[in-house]
């Protein structure tokens, strides 16, 4: 395993599998410039994740799985119109995470309409912008529970 | 900004290959089409705009903060949940 060494803000110098490194060839909507990410996760606040920039120290943003606590999220893409390149790719081979925001009165919401693409196989990840659909940006997360 | 007069059915050419209709115009709503390759993202600016707040917003939370809610969310979670 090839290990790097990253500084990030939060968790302080780290080291991470150099081949569990995302690309995102079209950025990160918010902060334009960075490509490189990684996906961590704090045993002390699972199932939240950390996508961190791998250049940045300062850049992570919590998300999480959806499915955890909207099981029935759907959103209508298939992989080649996600990205030209992943036309041989499988549904199977991605996963989906949304970002995760807390407000102040540590109510939690999930933005359910910019889901973080990831594709396992290319180890590529894509943020898409969902404008037709029913579902909200801030998605609060303990509703109906 | 290039500002461009135009009426309904007109078109303008982008490039070599994205073409702007303006379908139909109905008081303050416009209906527009847009021809263009499927690897040119197009989005509505609003929502994309959200997209970022979320984004500049989400990687401002601490460590401490998420500790702090995952608590609240898994104990809300634990009914039927192996993790």
């Amino acid at each position: 395993m090839n290990t790097l060494k990253i500084d990030t803000r939060k968790f302080g110098p780290i080291e991470i599998d150099e081949t569990k490194i995302l690309s995102m060839p079209d950025g990160l909507p918010g902060f334009s410039g960075y490509h490189k990410f990684i996906l961590l996760e704090d045993p002390n606040s699972k199932p939240f994740c950390w996508f961190q920039s791998v250049e940045d120290p300062s850049l992570s943003l919590v998300v999480m799985s959806p499915f955890i606590f909207k099981p029935d999220y759907e959103i209508d893409v298939t992989p080649q119109d996600i990205r030209k390149s992943w036309k041989a790719q499988k549904e199977e081979d991605l996963t989906v995470y949304v970002v995760i925001n807390i407000t102040e009165e540590k109510k939690i919401t999930a933005n359910l309409i910019g889901p973080i693409i990831i594709n396992t196989k290319t180890s590529e990840a894509v943020q898409l912008v969902i404008s037709d659909s029913e579902y909200s940006h801030q998605h609060n997360v303990l509703e109906g529970v | 900004m290039l500002i461009l007069t135009r009426r309904a059915e007109e078109k303008i050419k982008i490039g070599d290959n994205i073409v702007v209709n303006v379908f139909e115009i109905d008081g303050n709503v416009v209906k527009i089409g847009i021809d263009a390759p499927k690897d040119i993202p197009i989005y509505r600016m609003e929502v994309l705009e959200q997209i970022e707040n979320k984004n500049i917003e989400a990687a401002s939370k601490t460590p401490e903060d998420v500790a702090d809610v995952a608590q609240l969310f898994n104990k809300k979670f634990s009914r039927g949940q192996e993790n």
